[in-house]
Protein backbone atom coordinates (compact mmCIF):
# COMPACT_ATOMS: atom_id res chain seq x y z
CA UNK A 1 0.00 0.00 0.00
CA UNK A 2 1.37 3.36 -0.98
CA UNK A 3 -0.35 6.71 -0.85
CA UNK A 4 -0.73 6.85 -4.60
CA UNK A 5 -2.05 3.33 -4.95
CA UNK A 6 -4.78 3.45 -2.28
CA UNK A 7 -7.90 2.05 -3.86
CA UNK A 8 -6.05 0.22 -6.59
CA UNK A 9 -4.86 -2.34 -4.05
CA UNK A 10 -8.25 -4.05 -4.15
CA UNK A 11 -7.52 -5.08 -7.73
CA UNK A 12 -5.02 -7.40 -9.27
CA UNK A 13 -4.22 -9.05 -12.57
CA UNK A 14 -4.36 -12.63 -13.70
CA UNK A 15 -1.15 -13.86 -15.29
CA UNK A 16 -3.23 -15.44 -18.06
CA UNK A 17 -4.03 -11.94 -19.36
CA UNK A 18 -0.39 -11.40 -20.27
CA UNK A 19 2.03 -12.84 -22.80
CA UNK A 20 5.57 -13.91 -22.02
CA UNK A 21 7.38 -15.79 -19.29
CA UNK A 22 6.47 -15.45 -15.61
CA UNK A 23 9.20 -12.95 -14.62
CA UNK A 24 8.10 -10.59 -17.40
CA UNK A 25 4.50 -10.86 -16.23
CA UNK A 26 5.41 -10.19 -12.61
CA UNK A 27 7.43 -7.18 -13.63
CA UNK A 28 4.69 -5.75 -15.85
CA UNK A 29 2.06 -6.15 -13.16
CA UNK A 30 4.21 -4.55 -10.50
CA UNK A 31 5.33 -1.71 -12.73
CA UNK A 32 1.72 -0.94 -13.61
CA UNK A 33 1.22 -0.28 -9.90
CA UNK A 34 -0.63 -3.41 -8.84
CA UNK A 35 0.15 -5.06 -5.52
CA UNK A 36 -1.38 -8.49 -6.15
CA UNK A 37 -1.43 -11.16 -8.82
CA UNK A 38 -3.60 -14.18 -9.58
CA UNK A 39 -1.33 -16.99 -10.71
CA UNK A 40 -1.97 -19.71 -13.18
CA UNK A 41 -0.40 -23.05 -12.30
CA UNK A 42 0.77 -23.24 -15.90
CA UNK A 43 2.90 -20.12 -15.38
CA UNK A 44 4.65 -21.75 -12.44
CA UNK A 45 5.34 -25.18 -13.89
CA UNK A 46 6.25 -23.70 -17.29
CA UNK A 47 9.07 -21.57 -15.87
CA UNK A 48 12.23 -22.18 -17.87
CA UNK A 49 14.25 -22.95 -14.72
CA UNK A 50 11.60 -25.03 -13.04
CA UNK A 51 8.99 -24.63 -10.35
CA UNK A 52 11.38 -23.69 -7.56
CA UNK A 53 12.69 -20.79 -9.63
CA UNK A 54 9.10 -19.76 -10.40
CA UNK A 55 8.22 -19.81 -6.69
CA UNK A 56 11.30 -17.76 -5.89
CA UNK A 57 10.39 -15.27 -8.62
CA UNK A 58 6.89 -14.84 -7.21
CA UNK A 59 8.08 -14.55 -3.62
CA UNK A 60 10.73 -12.07 -4.66
CA UNK A 61 8.34 -9.96 -6.72
CA UNK A 62 6.83 -8.15 -3.77
CA UNK A 63 3.38 -8.98 -5.14
CA UNK A 64 0.78 -10.63 -2.94
CA UNK A 65 -0.66 -13.79 -4.44
CA UNK A 66 -4.41 -13.44 -4.87
CA UNK A 67 -4.80 -17.14 -5.57
CA UNK A 68 -3.89 -20.00 -7.87
CA UNK A 69 -5.91 -21.28 -10.79
CA UNK A 70 -7.29 -23.57 -11.90
CA UNK A 71 -8.39 -27.04 -10.90
CA UNK A 72 -10.71 -28.36 -13.61
CA UNK A 73 -13.21 -31.18 -13.88
CA UNK A 74 -12.70 -32.26 -10.28
CA UNK A 75 -16.15 -33.00 -8.94
CA UNK A 76 -18.67 -35.71 -9.73
CA UNK A 77 -16.24 -38.40 -10.84
CA UNK A 78 -15.99 -41.86 -9.37
CA UNK A 79 -13.57 -44.74 -8.99
CA UNK A 80 -10.25 -44.40 -10.74
CA UNK A 81 -11.09 -41.01 -12.27
CA UNK A 82 -11.92 -39.59 -8.87
CA UNK A 83 -8.70 -40.91 -7.34
CA UNK A 84 -6.74 -39.44 -10.24
CA UNK A 85 -8.32 -36.03 -9.77
CA UNK A 86 -7.69 -36.11 -6.02
CA UNK A 87 -4.02 -36.60 -6.83
CA UNK A 88 -4.09 -33.62 -9.20
CA UNK A 89 -5.83 -31.55 -6.54
CA UNK A 90 -3.16 -32.42 -3.98
CA UNK A 91 -0.46 -31.30 -6.39
CA UNK A 92 -2.29 -27.99 -6.93
CA UNK A 93 -2.62 -27.51 -3.17
CA UNK A 94 1.08 -28.17 -2.72
CA UNK A 95 1.75 -25.57 -5.39
CA UNK A 96 -0.50 -23.13 -3.50
CA UNK A 97 1.53 -23.70 -0.34
CA UNK A 98 4.82 -23.27 -2.15
CA UNK A 99 3.87 -19.97 -3.71
CA UNK A 100 1.88 -18.60 -0.77
CA UNK A 101 -1.53 -18.71 -2.46
CA UNK A 102 -4.34 -18.77 0.09
CA UNK A 103 -7.07 -19.43 -2.46
CA UNK A 104 -7.35 -22.27 -4.97
CA UNK A 105 -9.80 -21.63 -7.78
CA UNK A 106 -11.84 -24.61 -8.94
CA UNK A 107 -14.19 -24.34 -11.87
CA UNK A 108 -17.27 -26.45 -12.37
CA UNK A 109 -16.82 -29.66 -14.28
CA UNK A 110 -17.32 -29.95 -18.00
CA UNK A 111 -16.56 -33.66 -18.03
CA UNK A 112 -19.05 -36.00 -19.66
CA UNK A 113 -17.84 -38.62 -17.18
CA UNK A 114 -19.03 -36.54 -14.23
CA UNK A 115 -22.39 -36.94 -12.59
CA UNK A 116 -24.64 -33.94 -12.22
CA UNK A 117 -25.96 -35.22 -8.93
CA UNK A 118 -25.71 -32.36 -6.47
CA UNK A 119 -25.10 -34.60 -3.50
CA UNK A 120 -22.05 -36.16 -5.17
CA UNK A 121 -20.71 -32.78 -6.30
CA UNK A 122 -21.07 -31.39 -2.78
CA UNK A 123 -19.35 -34.43 -1.28
CA UNK A 124 -16.37 -34.08 -3.62
CA UNK A 125 -16.04 -30.35 -3.00
CA UNK A 126 -16.18 -31.00 0.73
CA UNK A 127 -13.38 -33.50 0.38
CA UNK A 128 -11.31 -31.03 -1.61
CA UNK A 129 -11.83 -28.35 1.03
CA UNK A 130 -10.86 -30.84 3.74
CA UNK A 131 -7.61 -31.53 1.87
CA UNK A 132 -7.01 -27.78 1.92
CA UNK A 133 -7.60 -27.32 5.68
CA UNK A 134 -4.17 -28.36 7.02
CA UNK A 135 -2.52 -26.06 4.48
CA UNK A 136 -4.69 -23.09 5.35
CA UNK A 137 -6.03 -22.75 1.83
CA UNK A 138 -9.53 -21.73 0.87
CA UNK A 139 -11.28 -23.29 -2.09
CA UNK A 140 -13.24 -20.98 -4.40
CA UNK A 141 -15.74 -22.84 -6.58
CA UNK A 142 -16.67 -21.09 -9.80
CA UNK A 143 -19.58 -21.79 -12.12
CA UNK A 144 -18.13 -22.08 -15.61
CA UNK A 145 -20.73 -20.87 -18.10
CA UNK A 146 -20.25 -24.06 -20.09
CA UNK A 147 -20.10 -26.33 -17.07
CA UNK A 148 -21.89 -29.61 -17.57
CA UNK A 149 -24.38 -29.27 -14.75
CA UNK A 150 -23.23 -26.19 -12.82
CA UNK A 151 -23.07 -23.14 -15.10
CA UNK A 152 -24.51 -20.32 -12.99
CA UNK A 153 -23.36 -19.03 -9.64
CA UNK A 154 -26.69 -19.70 -7.85
CA UNK A 155 -26.18 -23.38 -8.66
CA UNK A 156 -22.57 -23.25 -7.50
CA UNK A 157 -23.76 -21.57 -4.32
CA UNK A 158 -26.29 -24.32 -3.72
CA UNK A 159 -23.64 -27.05 -3.77
CA UNK A 160 -21.26 -24.92 -1.69
CA UNK A 161 -24.00 -24.60 0.95
CA UNK A 162 -24.71 -28.30 0.73
CA UNK A 163 -21.03 -29.17 1.16
CA UNK A 164 -20.96 -26.97 4.29
CA UNK A 165 -17.21 -26.53 4.77
CA UNK A 166 -15.96 -23.26 6.25
CA UNK A 167 -13.07 -23.01 3.79
CA UNK A 168 -15.22 -23.69 0.73
CA UNK A 169 -16.80 -20.68 -0.93
CA UNK A 170 -17.50 -19.11 -4.29
CA UNK A 171 -15.33 -17.67 -6.99
CA UNK A 172 -17.37 -15.24 -9.07
CA UNK A 173 -16.46 -14.35 -12.64
CA UNK A 174 -18.29 -11.48 -14.30
CA UNK A 175 -17.73 -13.02 -17.71
CA UNK A 176 -19.70 -16.15 -16.87
CA UNK A 177 -22.41 -14.15 -15.14
CA UNK A 178 -22.91 -11.93 -18.20
CA UNK A 179 -22.58 -14.80 -20.65
CA UNK A 180 -25.35 -16.77 -18.96
CA UNK A 181 -27.37 -13.59 -18.36
CA UNK A 182 -27.71 -14.51 -14.72
CA UNK A 183 -29.71 -11.73 -13.00
CA UNK A 184 -27.51 -9.68 -10.70
CA UNK A 185 -30.35 -9.68 -8.16
CA UNK A 186 -29.40 -13.31 -7.57
CA UNK A 187 -26.28 -12.04 -5.79
CA UNK A 188 -28.55 -11.26 -2.86
CA UNK A 189 -28.70 -14.93 -1.88
CA UNK A 190 -24.94 -15.07 -1.30
CA UNK A 191 -23.15 -14.72 2.01
CA UNK A 192 -20.41 -12.17 1.22
CA UNK A 193 -18.07 -13.87 3.70
CA UNK A 194 -18.18 -16.95 1.50
CA UNK A 195 -17.18 -15.16 -1.69
CA UNK A 196 -13.45 -15.87 -1.78
CA UNK A 197 -12.58 -14.19 -5.07
CA UNK A 198 -14.18 -12.07 -7.78
CA UNK A 199 -12.70 -12.14 -11.26
CA UNK A 200 -13.65 -9.36 -13.61
CA UNK A 201 -13.72 -9.30 -17.41
CA UNK A 202 -16.05 -8.07 -20.09
CA UNK A 203 -16.50 -8.84 -23.78
CA UNK A 204 -17.30 -6.77 -26.86
CA UNK A 205 -20.73 -7.98 -27.90
CA UNK A 206 -24.07 -7.82 -26.14
CA UNK A 207 -25.16 -11.39 -26.22
CA UNK A 208 -23.71 -14.85 -26.58
CA UNK A 209 -26.15 -17.27 -28.10
CA UNK A 210 -24.62 -20.72 -28.00
CA UNK A 211 -22.44 -22.64 -25.61
CA UNK A 212 -19.80 -22.94 -28.34
CA UNK A 213 -19.77 -19.19 -28.67
CA UNK A 214 -19.41 -18.86 -24.90
CA UNK A 215 -16.31 -21.00 -24.91
CA UNK A 216 -14.78 -19.16 -27.87
CA UNK A 217 -15.54 -15.74 -26.41
CA UNK A 218 -14.31 -16.70 -22.95
CA UNK A 219 -11.02 -18.04 -24.22
CA UNK A 220 -10.13 -15.45 -26.86
CA UNK A 221 -12.18 -12.26 -26.80
CA UNK A 222 -12.42 -11.02 -23.25
CA UNK A 223 -11.52 -7.40 -22.48
CA UNK A 224 -10.88 -5.42 -19.33
CA UNK A 225 -13.86 -3.88 -17.51
CA UNK A 226 -14.66 -0.55 -19.12
CA UNK A 227 -13.56 -1.75 -22.55
CA UNK A 228 -16.53 -3.96 -23.34
CA UNK A 229 -20.27 -3.93 -23.88
CA UNK A 230 -21.33 -4.48 -20.26
CA UNK A 231 -19.79 -1.58 -18.36
CA UNK A 232 -23.08 -0.81 -16.66
CA UNK A 233 -23.39 -4.40 -15.50
CA UNK A 234 -19.80 -4.40 -14.21
CA UNK A 235 -20.62 -1.28 -12.21
CA UNK A 236 -23.75 -2.90 -10.84
CA UNK A 237 -21.87 -6.06 -9.98
CA UNK A 238 -19.15 -4.41 -7.93
CA UNK A 239 -21.49 -1.92 -6.24
CA UNK A 240 -23.92 -4.68 -5.32
CA UNK A 241 -21.12 -6.83 -3.93
CA UNK A 242 -19.81 -3.87 -1.98
CA UNK A 243 -23.25 -3.06 -0.58
CA UNK A 244 -23.60 -6.66 0.51
CA UNK A 245 -20.33 -6.44 2.40
CA UNK A 246 -17.80 -8.04 0.06
CA UNK A 247 -14.34 -6.63 0.85
CA UNK A 248 -12.19 -9.29 -0.78
CA UNK A 249 -10.05 -9.19 -3.89
CA UNK A 250 -10.91 -8.41 -7.48
CA UNK A 251 -8.75 -9.79 -10.23
CA UNK A 252 -8.85 -9.13 -13.96
CA UNK A 253 -9.08 -12.38 -15.84
CA UNK A 254 -8.88 -11.37 -19.46
CA UNK A 255 -8.26 -14.12 -21.99
CA UNK A 256 -7.65 -12.21 -25.22
CA UNK A 257 -5.71 -13.26 -28.31
CA UNK A 258 -4.77 -9.68 -29.15
CA UNK A 259 -3.32 -9.14 -25.68
CA UNK A 260 -1.26 -12.27 -26.19
CA UNK A 261 0.69 -10.48 -28.92
CA UNK A 262 1.16 -7.19 -27.15
CA UNK A 263 3.96 -6.27 -24.73
CA UNK A 264 2.90 -7.18 -21.17
CA UNK A 265 3.51 -3.59 -20.04
CA UNK A 266 0.97 -2.29 -22.56
CA UNK A 267 -1.66 -4.79 -21.47
CA UNK A 268 -0.95 -4.13 -17.80
CA UNK A 269 -1.44 -0.41 -18.36
CA UNK A 270 -4.89 -1.15 -19.82
CA UNK A 271 -5.62 -3.17 -16.69
CA UNK A 272 -4.44 -0.26 -14.59
CA UNK A 273 -6.84 2.03 -16.43
CA UNK A 274 -9.62 -0.37 -15.61
CA UNK A 275 -8.58 -0.51 -11.95
CA UNK A 276 -8.47 3.27 -11.76
CA UNK A 277 -11.97 3.52 -13.13
CA UNK A 278 -13.43 0.86 -10.84
CA UNK A 279 -11.41 1.79 -7.77
CA UNK A 280 -11.54 5.54 -7.86
CA UNK A 281 -14.77 6.34 -9.72
CA UNK A 282 -17.04 3.45 -8.88
CA UNK A 283 -16.14 1.44 -5.79
CA UNK A 284 -14.32 4.07 -3.73
CA UNK A 285 -13.66 1.79 -0.81
CA UNK A 286 -12.29 3.55 2.21
CA UNK A 287 -8.53 3.27 2.41
CA UNK A 288 -6.91 2.15 5.67
CA UNK A 289 -5.92 4.79 8.16
CA UNK A 290 -2.28 5.86 7.85
CA UNK A 291 0.07 3.59 9.76
CA UNK A 292 -2.45 0.77 10.11
CA UNK A 293 -1.88 -2.64 8.63
CA UNK A 294 -4.82 -4.41 7.08
CA UNK A 295 -5.81 -7.05 9.58
CA UNK A 296 -7.98 -8.96 7.20
CA UNK A 297 -5.95 -11.93 8.33
CA UNK A 298 -6.11 -14.12 5.31
CA UNK A 299 -5.51 -11.36 2.86
CA UNK A 300 -2.92 -9.51 4.88
CA UNK A 301 -0.59 -7.87 4.59
CA UNK B 1 -14.59 -50.95 0.85
CA UNK B 2 -14.44 -54.45 2.37
CA UNK B 3 -16.70 -54.82 5.35
CA UNK B 4 -14.97 -55.65 8.59
CA UNK B 5 -16.85 -57.87 11.04
CA UNK B 6 -18.06 -54.97 13.16
CA UNK B 7 -18.28 -52.24 10.54
CA UNK B 8 -22.07 -52.18 10.58
CA UNK B 9 -22.19 -51.36 14.24
CA UNK B 10 -19.29 -48.92 14.10
CA UNK B 11 -20.69 -47.17 11.05
CA UNK B 12 -23.99 -46.80 12.86
CA UNK B 13 -22.27 -44.85 15.61
CA UNK B 14 -22.40 -41.31 14.23
CA UNK B 15 -21.18 -39.89 17.53
CA UNK B 16 -17.99 -41.93 17.52
CA UNK B 17 -17.37 -42.88 13.90
CA UNK B 18 -13.92 -44.38 14.48
CA UNK B 19 -14.63 -46.01 17.80
CA UNK B 20 -12.10 -43.59 19.30
CA UNK B 21 -10.86 -44.65 22.71
CA UNK B 22 -8.33 -42.04 23.67
CA UNK B 23 -4.63 -41.50 23.11
CA UNK B 24 -2.21 -44.38 22.65
CA UNK B 25 0.90 -42.22 22.63
CA UNK B 26 2.16 -38.73 21.97
CA UNK B 27 5.39 -38.31 20.06
CA UNK B 28 7.94 -35.55 20.36
CA UNK B 29 10.64 -34.92 17.79
CA UNK B 30 13.91 -33.34 18.83
CA UNK B 31 17.59 -33.50 18.09
CA UNK B 32 18.21 -33.41 21.86
CA UNK B 33 16.35 -36.51 23.05
CA UNK B 34 18.27 -36.83 26.31
CA UNK B 35 17.53 -33.26 27.34
CA UNK B 36 13.84 -33.79 26.65
CA UNK B 37 13.99 -37.14 28.46
CA UNK B 38 15.23 -35.38 31.58
CA UNK B 39 12.35 -32.92 31.38
CA UNK B 40 9.87 -35.77 30.96
CA UNK B 41 11.35 -37.56 33.97
CA UNK B 42 10.79 -34.53 36.17
CA UNK B 43 7.06 -34.80 35.51
CA UNK B 44 6.99 -38.51 36.27
CA UNK B 45 7.77 -40.36 33.05
CA UNK B 46 10.30 -43.21 32.98
CA UNK B 47 12.23 -44.47 29.97
CA UNK B 48 11.19 -48.09 29.51
CA UNK B 49 12.16 -49.17 26.00
CA UNK B 50 14.29 -48.39 22.95
CA UNK B 51 13.27 -48.66 19.33
CA UNK B 52 14.89 -51.60 17.51
CA UNK B 53 16.31 -49.61 14.62
CA UNK B 54 15.92 -45.91 15.25
CA UNK B 55 16.95 -43.38 17.83
CA UNK B 56 13.59 -43.49 19.53
CA UNK B 57 12.82 -43.91 23.23
CA UNK B 58 9.56 -44.87 24.90
CA UNK B 59 8.64 -43.16 28.17
CA UNK B 60 5.71 -44.18 30.32
CA UNK B 61 3.82 -43.38 33.47
CA UNK B 62 0.51 -44.98 34.35
CA UNK B 63 -1.51 -45.32 31.17
CA UNK B 64 0.45 -42.64 29.30
CA UNK B 65 3.09 -43.33 26.66
CA UNK B 66 5.40 -40.68 25.24
CA UNK B 67 7.69 -41.42 22.31
CA UNK B 68 10.79 -39.29 21.87
CA UNK B 69 12.02 -39.44 18.32
CA UNK B 70 15.47 -38.17 17.36
CA UNK B 71 15.58 -39.64 13.86
CA UNK B 72 15.02 -37.82 10.63
CA UNK B 73 11.70 -39.42 9.76
CA UNK B 74 9.02 -36.81 9.48
CA UNK B 75 11.50 -34.14 8.55
CA UNK B 76 12.56 -33.08 5.10
CA UNK B 77 15.07 -35.50 3.68
CA UNK B 78 18.56 -35.17 5.02
CA UNK B 79 17.54 -32.95 7.89
CA UNK B 80 16.93 -34.13 11.40
CA UNK B 81 14.34 -32.82 13.80
CA UNK B 82 14.86 -29.36 15.24
CA UNK B 83 16.61 -28.84 18.53
CA UNK B 84 13.51 -27.42 20.19
CA UNK B 85 11.25 -30.38 20.90
CA UNK B 86 7.97 -30.31 19.02
CA UNK B 87 4.90 -32.49 19.38
CA UNK B 88 5.25 -34.50 16.19
CA UNK B 89 2.36 -36.93 16.42
CA UNK B 90 -0.70 -38.05 18.30
CA UNK B 91 -1.58 -41.74 18.11
CA UNK B 92 -5.28 -42.39 18.51
CA UNK B 93 -6.74 -45.63 19.75
CA UNK B 94 -9.46 -46.64 17.35
CA UNK B 95 -11.64 -49.67 16.78
CA UNK B 96 -10.11 -50.59 13.41
CA UNK B 97 -7.00 -48.70 12.33
CA UNK B 98 -7.19 -49.67 8.66
CA UNK B 99 -10.85 -48.71 8.43
CA UNK B 100 -10.24 -45.44 10.27
CA UNK B 101 -7.39 -44.62 7.90
CA UNK B 102 -9.48 -45.40 4.81
CA UNK B 103 -12.39 -43.36 6.10
CA UNK B 104 -10.13 -40.38 6.82
CA UNK B 105 -8.67 -40.48 3.30
CA UNK B 106 -12.13 -40.79 1.84
CA UNK B 107 -13.12 -37.58 3.62
CA UNK B 108 -10.05 -35.64 2.50
CA UNK B 109 -7.14 -36.39 4.83
CA UNK B 110 -3.56 -36.57 3.50
CA UNK B 111 -1.94 -39.96 3.83
CA UNK B 112 1.55 -40.23 5.30
CA UNK B 113 3.63 -42.66 3.26
CA UNK B 114 5.00 -45.27 5.63
CA UNK B 115 8.61 -46.35 5.71
CA UNK B 116 8.60 -49.59 7.59
CA UNK B 117 11.80 -51.44 8.36
CA UNK B 118 11.98 -55.20 8.67
CA UNK B 119 10.00 -56.54 11.62
CA UNK B 120 8.31 -53.23 12.29
CA UNK B 121 4.63 -52.46 12.52
CA UNK B 122 2.92 -50.52 9.82
CA UNK B 123 0.97 -47.88 11.69
CA UNK B 124 -1.28 -45.92 9.32
CA UNK B 125 -1.03 -42.16 9.65
CA UNK B 126 -2.45 -38.97 8.20
CA UNK B 127 -1.09 -35.44 8.25
CA UNK B 128 -2.27 -33.19 11.04
CA UNK B 129 -1.54 -29.57 11.84
CA UNK B 130 1.80 -28.16 10.70
CA UNK B 131 4.26 -30.99 10.23
CA UNK B 132 2.54 -33.24 12.80
CA UNK B 133 0.87 -36.59 12.17
CA UNK B 134 -2.08 -38.49 13.48
CA UNK B 135 -1.60 -42.25 13.86
CA UNK B 136 -4.34 -44.83 14.12
CA UNK B 137 -3.69 -47.72 16.49
CA UNK B 138 -6.03 -50.62 17.12
CA UNK B 139 -5.77 -53.92 19.00
CA UNK B 140 -4.28 -51.95 21.89
CA UNK B 141 -6.05 -54.26 24.29
CA UNK B 142 -4.79 -57.58 22.96
CA UNK B 143 -1.14 -56.70 22.61
CA UNK B 144 1.16 -53.74 22.74
CA UNK B 145 2.55 -52.13 19.60
CA UNK B 146 5.69 -51.48 21.58
CA UNK B 147 6.38 -55.21 21.94
CA UNK B 148 7.13 -55.37 18.23
CA UNK B 149 9.11 -52.21 17.57
CA UNK B 150 10.78 -51.69 20.93
CA UNK B 151 13.26 -53.53 23.13
CA UNK B 152 12.66 -53.14 26.87
CA UNK B 153 15.38 -51.43 28.85
CA UNK B 154 16.65 -54.14 31.23
CA UNK B 155 15.88 -53.92 34.96
CA UNK B 156 13.38 -51.11 34.45
CA UNK B 157 9.79 -51.39 35.66
CA UNK B 158 7.82 -51.51 32.38
CA UNK B 159 4.72 -50.12 34.09
CA UNK B 160 5.77 -47.25 36.31
CA UNK B 161 2.83 -45.79 38.23
CA UNK B 162 1.63 -42.31 37.40
CA UNK B 163 2.71 -39.47 39.63
CA UNK B 164 -0.18 -38.17 41.75
CA UNK B 165 -2.70 -39.82 39.43
CA UNK B 166 -1.69 -37.97 36.25
CA UNK B 167 -3.44 -38.92 33.04
CA UNK B 168 -3.94 -37.50 29.55
CA UNK B 169 -6.25 -34.53 29.52
CA UNK B 170 -5.66 -32.97 26.14
CA UNK B 171 -3.52 -31.07 23.70
CA UNK B 172 -3.38 -27.37 22.96
CA UNK B 173 -3.15 -26.44 19.29
CA UNK B 174 -2.18 -22.98 18.09
CA UNK B 175 -4.00 -21.99 14.93
CA UNK B 176 -3.85 -19.07 12.50
CA UNK B 177 -6.23 -16.12 12.37
CA UNK B 178 -9.73 -17.03 11.25
CA UNK B 179 -8.91 -20.73 11.29
CA UNK B 180 -11.21 -21.77 14.13
CA UNK B 181 -14.01 -23.05 11.92
CA UNK B 182 -11.62 -24.87 9.55
CA UNK B 183 -9.96 -26.85 12.31
CA UNK B 184 -13.19 -27.47 14.19
CA UNK B 185 -14.66 -28.99 11.04
CA UNK B 186 -11.49 -31.03 10.43
CA UNK B 187 -11.67 -32.67 13.85
CA UNK B 188 -15.45 -33.01 13.81
CA UNK B 189 -15.63 -34.57 10.39
CA UNK B 190 -12.62 -36.90 10.57
CA UNK B 191 -12.82 -37.96 14.23
CA UNK B 192 -16.16 -36.93 15.69
CA UNK B 193 -14.93 -34.16 18.01
CA UNK B 194 -17.52 -31.63 19.16
CA UNK B 195 -17.09 -28.10 20.50
CA UNK B 196 -17.90 -27.43 24.14
CA UNK B 197 -20.00 -24.41 25.05
CA UNK B 198 -17.87 -21.33 25.81
CA UNK B 199 -18.73 -21.41 29.51
CA UNK B 200 -17.33 -24.93 29.87
CA UNK B 201 -13.59 -24.56 30.40
CA UNK B 202 -10.87 -26.31 32.34
CA UNK B 203 -7.74 -25.23 34.13
CA UNK B 204 -6.39 -21.71 34.27
CA UNK B 205 -5.93 -21.02 30.54
CA UNK B 206 -9.45 -20.77 29.13
CA UNK B 207 -8.77 -19.14 25.75
CA UNK B 208 -10.02 -20.32 22.40
CA UNK B 209 -12.33 -23.22 21.72
CA UNK B 210 -12.30 -26.62 23.39
CA UNK B 211 -13.23 -29.70 21.37
CA UNK B 212 -14.13 -32.90 23.18
CA UNK B 213 -13.29 -36.27 21.69
CA UNK B 214 -15.95 -38.92 21.42
CA UNK B 215 -15.79 -41.65 24.01
CA UNK B 216 -16.40 -41.45 27.73
CA UNK B 217 -14.40 -41.79 30.91
CA UNK B 218 -10.71 -42.44 30.37
CA UNK B 219 -11.19 -42.41 26.59
CA UNK B 220 -12.30 -38.78 26.53
CA UNK B 221 -9.71 -36.11 25.82
CA UNK B 222 -9.74 -32.53 24.64
CA UNK B 223 -8.23 -30.35 21.95
CA UNK B 224 -8.01 -26.67 22.69
CA UNK B 225 -7.70 -24.44 19.62
CA UNK B 226 -6.17 -21.04 20.24
CA UNK B 227 -5.98 -18.19 17.72
CA UNK B 228 -3.33 -15.46 17.84
CA UNK B 229 -4.04 -12.49 20.07
CA UNK B 230 -6.15 -9.85 18.29
CA UNK B 231 -3.96 -7.44 16.37
CA UNK B 232 -1.18 -9.94 15.86
CA UNK B 233 -0.47 -10.56 12.21
CA UNK B 234 -0.78 -14.09 11.01
CA UNK B 235 2.74 -15.37 10.57
CA UNK B 236 2.83 -18.11 8.01
CA UNK B 237 3.44 -21.60 9.25
CA UNK B 238 2.81 -20.85 12.90
CA UNK B 239 0.17 -23.53 13.40
CA UNK B 240 1.31 -26.34 15.66
CA UNK B 241 0.56 -28.64 18.55
CA UNK B 242 1.73 -26.43 21.35
CA UNK B 243 1.59 -28.38 24.61
CA UNK B 244 0.21 -31.37 26.45
CA UNK B 245 -2.26 -30.98 29.29
CA UNK B 246 -2.39 -33.60 32.05
CA UNK B 247 -5.40 -34.26 34.22
CA UNK B 248 -4.93 -34.62 37.96
CA UNK B 249 -7.49 -35.13 40.75
CA UNK B 250 -5.62 -32.67 42.98
CA UNK B 251 -3.69 -29.85 41.28
CA UNK B 252 -2.03 -28.43 44.44
CA UNK B 253 -0.80 -31.90 45.42
CA UNK B 254 0.58 -32.43 41.92
CA UNK B 255 2.22 -29.01 41.91
CA UNK B 256 3.81 -29.68 45.32
CA UNK B 257 5.08 -33.10 44.22
CA UNK B 258 6.51 -31.72 41.01
CA UNK B 259 8.11 -28.73 42.72
CA UNK B 260 9.88 -31.19 44.98
CA UNK B 261 11.27 -32.79 41.80
CA UNK B 262 12.55 -29.46 40.55
CA UNK B 263 9.72 -28.49 38.19
CA UNK B 264 9.13 -24.75 38.01
CA UNK B 265 5.72 -23.24 37.39
CA UNK B 266 4.60 -20.00 35.89
CA UNK B 267 3.79 -17.96 38.97
CA UNK B 268 2.92 -14.34 38.25
CA UNK B 269 0.20 -11.80 38.95
CA UNK B 270 -1.85 -12.91 35.98
CA UNK B 271 -1.13 -16.62 35.98
CA UNK B 272 -0.29 -18.86 38.92
CA UNK B 273 -1.04 -22.38 40.07
CA UNK B 274 -4.34 -22.78 41.87
CA UNK B 275 -6.78 -25.61 42.53
CA UNK B 276 -8.03 -25.47 38.90
CA UNK B 277 -4.73 -25.78 37.12
CA UNK B 278 -1.10 -24.86 36.62
CA UNK B 279 1.39 -24.29 33.82
CA UNK B 280 5.08 -25.19 33.91
CA UNK B 281 7.73 -22.77 32.76
CA UNK B 282 8.85 -23.53 29.24
CA UNK B 283 12.09 -25.46 28.91
CA UNK B 284 14.39 -26.35 26.03
CA UNK B 285 13.02 -23.47 24.01
CA UNK B 286 9.33 -24.23 24.34
CA UNK B 287 8.34 -27.40 26.17
CA UNK B 288 5.65 -26.60 28.73
CA UNK B 289 3.07 -28.80 30.41
CA UNK B 290 -0.33 -27.82 31.68
CA UNK B 291 -2.10 -29.45 34.60
CA UNK B 292 -5.85 -29.41 34.91
CA UNK B 293 -8.14 -30.59 37.69
CA UNK B 294 -9.97 -33.66 36.48
CA UNK B 295 -11.73 -36.41 38.37
CA UNK B 296 -9.92 -39.69 38.81
CA UNK B 297 -11.27 -42.39 36.54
Amino acid sequence: MSQSSGRIDDFGMDTISLAGPLPAKLLAVREAGFSQIMLSARDLVGHAEGVDAAVAAVRGSGLRVTGLQVLRDFEGLSGRLHDYKVDIAKTMLELCSAVGAKVLLVCSSTSTHATGEREAIARDLRKLAMLAVPRGIRVAYEALSWGRSIEKFPDAWEVVCRADMPNLGLGLDSFHIFATQTPLEDLDILDPARIFLVQLADFMWQEIRSVEERVATARHFRVFPGEGAHSQEVVQLVTRLHAQGYRGDYSFEVFNDDYQQMPPATVASRARRSANWLGEDILRRSVPLPGRMRLNARGAP
Amino acid sequence: MPESPLSREVAADAVNPLGLEGIEFIEYATSRPQALGQVLETVGFRPIARHRSREVLLYRQGEMNVVVNATASGSPQGTGPAETPAIAAIALRVHDAAAAYRRALELGAWAVPVQVEVMELNIPAIHGVGSSRIYFVDRHREFSIYDVDFTPIPTVDPKPPSLTGLRWFGIVQYIGNERMEDWSEFYASLFGFRALPDEERFGILPKGRVLASPGNGAARFYLQLIEPEPGILDIEGDESLQRIAFGTPDVPATVAALRARGVRFVDSESLRPDEHGALTQAQLGGVAFEFVRAAQI
